[in-house]
């Protein structure tokens, strides 16, 4: 129970200087543009397609509950547009977003460093004067900040278009009237918090999955571990951060 | 005891295994040698029916096996004992338990008689008193030893060696390869060893038989192969002399 | 057009992948030693992560909702609006994402090092069918257990719910409590916990194809626990939108409209 108490309490204090590392060396100079473009591709670009095709289902689906919900309380809809967008505004866009870029590219990361790490390339690194952290972690860091700024803007956008669609076609909104609705509900500054949440959950995911891939432990075993664990970290920290950040804008409002 | 047909594997577009011909005589040692990503353990594994061949018939007991379903294949498994190029010993049972796997699975045995021939395999391995401990707790040389033991727990008339040397050290090796001989003196075991060591291969070997890029290049007695004029044998060949001398 | 093939590949091969589990575990002498042991590690394995997360969300929720009800000034409906809202969708989704990563990732890691060490072709060779004594427990053990976090998450919700209904809006946990049996009927209860038993499904049978057939080494390891969470993630959007559709035409038909 001691051992255990000892050994994540060193952990999070390895995480937290890998953290720190991170933010240190993505101000200073020299700077690896080229780098942080190839994997802004590879996290925003490429992951759109499978977080547009979920968002829309939820969408869907948010409609489709709301809906019935309300039918079955209060008889009528005329509260569903509104009642949709603010749970897809504040909530569904952002995380969705972010636990589907957490599995994509946060379990890749994982796999892929957790690998270096068994076949001793990390040290192969570290043995020609790079530093893996500058050159590993640093562009993903800001590749996944900026990923997820931009993904949890599209992802709402996609989201409440597609709940436009929806509410038009099963419920007989006009654009116009779910707009309408959706006014009194939620306003411009909510896209704008939840486009904050999603570069913060882009922070943290590969900062988890880097920290898992470094203390990979030898054999197809440890990877499969290391994997593992940064997805169960990240989407916790996810769920977390969330709640925070919602306690905090709360304030502004 | 053993006997391929023109044995053909793909993989895909991929051909792994490309007419392949041979067989086996009952107690004979064959060693099977390439280099790495010539189709070796496919070839074993055809054997099992792990993998089955493309076109081609394999016969095992003058019995034609190419088209058996998983379940007429278990009475072959009963006779093939394979020992994994991994240890592949299950993580969460005992050594004790890893053994007795087979045991309990091929025959209807009493415990008293289960413990006693799990004491025998691991008497011949070398390694007493292992039997509760967890296979993640011992060294690899050992894991390895015990998965021999776990093979041959099963009385195999067919053993079936997947690069069961690779990466141990040399004294580890020689039990490995005594008991291999040993086991097909006493017991009359036929065995098919897949390796990449020409050193052993002369030791040990009735038949050696060459592979590259999945065709046979040569087949023969060790003697033979000392003669052979083949390429590939002679860098082999050349391999093994310069263990011997530093041996 | 390329990948859209290989989509549909992978789904038919899951597909044959089921049936040939179901096949040889479902005739089989079923081995409930080992099923119990599996619903019992998967259980204790994840249930702190899932009850947090349960607790999390609904705290979130409570959040969200108080400004919105406080313009309404109907801030005494919070307890039964927010339990409602979670319950029904935003809960079992993104508690069932956290045990996509939790447990799926975890099974298809376990399974997935079995192929590549060559345990599951060393079974085969012992004669023992590795679908009845590998894959078909552990195929029902994550069914059941990931059904009973699931509703555990739920239910943790609420008490997370019920925190922050005291802490930041004030309100005490009586009143809070009063108005959830008006507004969360028995249909929104039912169908959040089909769509955690829908879940479920999805969860184990693309864990366990996607780690039995991994190839490759450690790195096969590493891609087919992406692989899993990705597919069990999509897999669980489409599900969602499924148990609603179904749900409605069913409402729709019962309510006679």
């Amino acid at each position: 129970m001691i051992a255990l108490a000892y050994n994540s309490w060193v952990g999070s204090l390895e995480f937290l200087a890998l953290a720190a590392n991170t933010l240190i060396r993505t101000i200073l100079p020299p700077y690896r543009f080229r780098d942080i473009l190839r994997q802004v591709v590879f996290v925003a670009y490429e992951s759109a397609p499978i977080v547009v095709f979920c968002v829309s289902f939820a969408a869907v689906v948010t409609i489709i509950e709301a809906s019935f919900h309300m039918k079955l309380i209060i008889k009528n809809d005329a509260m569903v547009p509104g009642f949709a967008s603010l749970l897809i505004l504040r909530e569904l866009g952002a995380v969705v977003s972010a636990l589907l870029i957490t599995s994509r590219v946060g379990a890749g990361l994982a796999a892929e460093v957790g690998s270096m790490q068994v076949t001793e390339q990390i040290d192969a690194l570290r043995m020609l004067g790079m530093d893996p952290v500058r050159y590993l972690v640093v562009p993903r860091f800001v590749a996944c900040v900026i990923g997820g700024f931009l993904l949890s803007i599209v992802a709402n956008l996609v989201c409440l278009y597609c709940a436009m669609m929806v509410s038009q076609v099963s419920l007989g909104y006009s654009p116009g009237s779910f707009l309408m609705s959706m006014r009194t509900f939620v306003h411009f500054q909510d896209l704008i918090f939840s486009s904050i949440k999603g570069a913060c959950f882009g922070a943290v995911i590969p900062l988890f999955s880097c920290y898992y891939g470094f203390r990979c432990r030898a054999g197809a075993e440890g990877v499969g571990l290391a994997t593992t664990n940064s997805v169960v970290s990240t989407s916790v920290a996810i769920i977390i951060i969330d709640f925070v950040l919602s306690w905090l804008f709360t304030h502004f409002y | 005891m053993i006997r391929f047909e023109n044995v053909v594997k793909k993989f895909g577009e991929r051909t792994v295994l490309n007419g392949i011909t041979f067989s086996v005589d009952a107690g004979e040692i064959l060693f099977i040698l390439g280099t790495s990503g010539t189709g070796k353990s496919v070839l074993l594994k055809n054997i099992v029916g792990l993998l089955r061949p493309t076109s081609g018939r394999i016969f095992i007991d003058d019995e034609e096996v190419t088209h058996l379903s998983e379940e007429e294949y278990l009475s072959i498994r009963k006779k093939c004992g394979m020992v994994f190029q991994h240890p592949a010993l299950f993580d969460s049972l005992t050594v004790f338990e890893n053994i007795a796997f087979g045991l309990r699975r091929h025959y209807q045995l009493d415990e008293e008689e289960i413990r006693r021939r799990v004491a025998r395999v691991l008497g011949l391995v070398n390694l007493p008193d292992v039997e509760e401990r967890f296979p993640a707790k011992l060294s690899y040389g050992m894991q390895k030893r015990v998965s021999l033991a776990r093979t041959v727990a099963i009385d195999p008339q067919i053993l079936l060696f997947d690069e069961p040397t690779t990466g141990l050290d040399p004294v580890t090796t020689n039990t490995i390869n005594n008991l291999i001989r040993d086991l097909s003196r006493t017991l009359h075991t036929t065995s098919l060893v897949v390796s990449h060591d020409m050193h052993c291969a002369l030791a040990i070997a009735d038949k050696i038989l060459v592979l590259d890029k999945g065709s046979i290049v040569a087949y023969g007695t060790a003697d033979e192969m000392k003669r052979s004029t083949q390429p590939l044998v002679k860098d082999f060949l050349q391999e093994a002399l310069e263990l011997a001398k530093t041996h | 057009m390329r990948k859209l093939i290989e989509i549909i590949d992978d789904i038919g091969g899951g597909l044959l992948f089921l049936r040939d589990v179901f096949r040889s575990g479902a005739r089989g002498p079923w081995r409930y030693d080992i099923i119990a042991e599996q619903i019992w590690k998967v259980t204790q394995q994840s249930f702190s992560t899932t009850a947090l997360a349960g607790f999390f969300v609904g705290a979130i929720m409570t959040v969200q909702f108080t400004m919105q009800i406080k313009e309404f000034g109907a801030l005494g409906y919070l307890g039964g609006l927010a339990t409602s809202g979670t319950i029904r969708e935003v809960g079992p989704l993104l508690i069932a994402f956290m045990l996509s990563g939790k447990v799926g990732a975890f099974t298809s890691a376990e399974l997935g090092t079995m192929r590549v060490t060559e345990q599951i072709d060393a079974i085969r060779c012992l004669g023992a069918n590795p679908l009845r004594e590998i894959i078909f427990p552990r195929f029902v053990g994550i069914v059941v257990s990931s059904f009973f976090l699931l509703a555990v998450g739920l239910v943790m919700s609420v008490a997370g719910g019920l925190l922050m209904g005291l802490v930041f809006s004030g309100i005490n946990p009586e009143e809070y409590l009063r108005h959830i049996p008006t507004i969360v009927s028995f249909p929104s209860i039912l169908s959040g916990l089909i769509k955690c038993l829908a879940f479920a499904l999805v969860l184990s049978s693309i864990c366990t194809y996607k780690g039995y057939t991994t190839t490759g080494g450690a790195k096969g390891v590493g891609r087919s626990v992406v692989n899993t969470a990705v597919a069990t993630m999509v897999g669980i959007v489409i599900m969602d939108w499924l148990t609603s559709y179904l749900g409605e035409t069913v409402l729709r038909m019962v309510m006679g409209s």
